[in-house]
């Protein structure tokens, strides 16, 4: 704050509240602290002169201060991996892609690959999505659902689109279900802007994907063996124990065919414990496949 | 807290002015805030402050205070203080503003604290409706910036391994930061996440960049060419009602086939079996591995649970 004040004479507490975060009273407190510090002596003209006058913040012999110090490592990495990230989506505004441009030669070396974010957003829904959230229109979409792989049409309320460990959402109001989803953006077949518009919520929800397990839940008990860790990292399960290399993990899904999904997907290194609804649906999964490939169960 | 600063502002203050190494004692002797009577108390806290400046990303160096190199005394050098100007006029400094308020990097909001330094951002009320989140932590992704920018070897704690490499580049894909490092003469790229432990190998000199690490193109397309395993051409048929959803979540350098019945058929590289049987079973029934013939047993043993 000292260095842009320092360069803005005249700025008001207003101004300075707004550009860098500040409450009124956090801002008072900051200069009444820079108050007592300056150049030993610590006699007046030594110390710094900060106070509000008329509203103005006056900050004095502080020369010293009136040049910033630059980025710490953690700092440059995540606004360039922020800015770089909106530019790699192709959602980036114009100022945007320039200001990372500055950013890039101001703070990187040159020519040399240091730092690259690869988004691999879709790069026709996701703009069509983010256009209608930004103007408030209700989509039509053809949706995959993640239970049942059918192909679904539905008009929802889009709010936000976001990229989260790798796949591309939406959050939205489903009028179909009736409730608050989020929908991933490579399962949906088809985006029809409609006329109609609606309000959105005052608050965008947080860019990341969380399952609250429902009354109604199917649940399973599964076994990870060696090799079948990951899932832990991965899905919103609930470690009941560990036993030598064997995790014993709770597993809820609105739907059984999502544990299903994840045991044909483990082989050998999963087994389900508990939860016969998930059984079933796994040997139906099965039995389509093996059919499919023309061999016995 | 306030105590902390103020003495440090003053440290600041100091040394920025005064353009010269000064011994520790001195500084102690005439900053407010460090007149200690014991000397093991003033110690620890000038060892705690030159810490908390350094986080801060302020150089503070040890220097010879005259041509002898008897007396040793601190000083920061007012060029590696300023912060470079970049010259961002208020348009850009807003749109970093929006896109360091919706990017996370760990659950953090990523940019702000650098945003501020750069001279903050007048709020605006414009809405960006995208977000992302990259995961990882970005203490880790931050010493390996460091190690990259200086071009110093970093130990690397990794699957129970330590190895010494060049770090080069790190580079976000399909939801990981990837990290491409020389070692022992081989570009190689690990996984940030699974970096269990980075420490900068103290004493060596800087190493020489190999021309050519491209961290963009050490990172795999698809989860199934990584990995150093041979690569095996397997074909692949999706039904027609799958179709397009395959070709949505393949690269789209995949040469992709028509079949009859409106569906399509791909041929793909896979280095990585696990993980190509892992994504191909999301499309459950519909989807197919037509040759070569080992593949597709594997993926029928892996349906049948004793694979």
């Amino acid at each position: 704050m000292l260095p842009w004040v320092i360069a803005h004479r005249g700025a008001t507490v207003t101004e300075v509240c707004e550009r860098f975060g500040y409450t009124r009273k956090e801002l008072l407190a900051d200069l009444d602290l820079v108050f007592v510090c300056g150049l030993p002596g610590y006699g007046p003209g030594d110390l710094m002169v900060a106070y509000v006058e008329d509203e103005e913040v006056v900050v004095e012999t502080a020369d010293y201060f009136g040049v910033a110090p630059r980025l710490n490592p953690a700092e440059t990495l995540a606004l360039l991996a922020a800015g770089l990230t909106m530019v790699g989506s192709g959602q980036a505004s114009e100022s945007l892609v320039s200001a990372v441009d500055k950013l890039s030669r101001s703070l990187l070396p040159p020519d040399e690959e240091v730092l690259t974010v690869d988004m691999q957003v879709d790069a026709t829904l996701a703009p069509l999505l983010r256009t209608a959230a930004a103007e408030g229109r209700v989509c039509r979409i053809e949706y995959r659902a993640l239970s049942t792989d059918e192909v679904t049409t539905r008009d929802i309320e889009p709010w936000t689109v976001f990229s989260s460990l790798g796949n591309t959402y939406v959050a939205a109001h489903c009028r179909r279900a009736g409730a608050d989803r989020v929908f991933r953006v490579d399962r949906i077949k088809e985006v029809v802007l409609l006329e109609e518009t609606f309000q959105p919520p005052a608050r965008l929800p947080e860019p990341q994907v969380r399952y609250t397990p429902g009354e109604n839940d199917a649940i399973a008990v599964i076994d990870l063996l060696p090799g079948a860790e990951w899932v832990v990292d991965y899905y919103p399960v609930e470690v009941l124990s560990r036993d030598g290399g064997v995790i014993r993990v709770k597993f809820s899904a609105f739907e059984p065919t999502v544990a299903a999904r994840l045991l044909l997907r483990l082989g050998s290194t999963g087994s389900l414990v508990e939860g016969a609804v998930v059984g079933e649906a796994l040997d139906r999964l099965r039995a389509r496949i093996l059919e499919k490939y023309g061999v016995p169960a | 807290m306030r105590n902390v600063l103020e003495r440090v502002l003053n440290l600041l203050a100091f040394l920025l002015t005064v353009g010269r190494p000064v011994p520790a004692d001195e500084i102690r002797r005439t900053v407010a805030g460090y007149d200690q009577d014991n000397d093991e108390a003033f110690k620890r806290m000038f060892e705690r402050d030159k810490d908390l400046i350094r986080r801060l990303g302020i150089p503070i160096h040890l220097r010879a205070t005259g041509t002898f190199e008897v007396d040793h005394g601190y000083v920061i050098p007012p060029d590696e203080y300023r912060l470079p100007d970049p010259g961002l006029n208020d348009e850009e400094r807003a749109a970093l503003w929006l896109a360091a308020q919706v990017v996370r990097i760990g659950g953090e909001t990523a940019g702000m604290e650098a945003l501020l330094k750069l001279g903050g951002s007048q709020t605006t009320d414009a809405i960006e409706p995208f977000g992302a989140e990259l995961g990882s932590e970005v203490d880790t992704l931050a010493d390996l910036y460091q190690a990259i920018v200086d071009r110093n070897f970093v130990m690397l704690t990794y699957r129970d391994r330590r190895r010494k490499v060049a770090p080069h580049g790190l580079g976000h894909r399909m939801g990981h930061w990837y990290l491409a490092a020389v070692e022992g003469g081989d570009t190689k790229v690990y996984r940030v996440d699974r970096i269990e432990a980075v420490e900068i190998v103290e004493g060596d000199a800087a190493f020489a960049r190999s021309p050519g690490v491209s961290v963009r193109q050490a990172l795999a397309a698809h989860p199934w060419e990584a990995g150093s395993e041979a690569r095996v051409s397997v074909v692949i048929r999706f039904d027609a009602e799958a179709a397009w959803w395959a070709d949505r979540r393949l690269d789209p350098a995949v040469e992709r086939r028509p079949t009859p019945d409106g569906g399509v058929e791909v041929t793909l590289q896979v280095a990585h079996l696990d993980a190509f049987i892992g994504w191909l079973l999301t499309f459950g029934a519909e989807a197919e591995v037509i040759s070569p013939p080992e593949v597709r047993q594997a993926v029928i043993d892996r349906v049948r649970g004793v694979a």
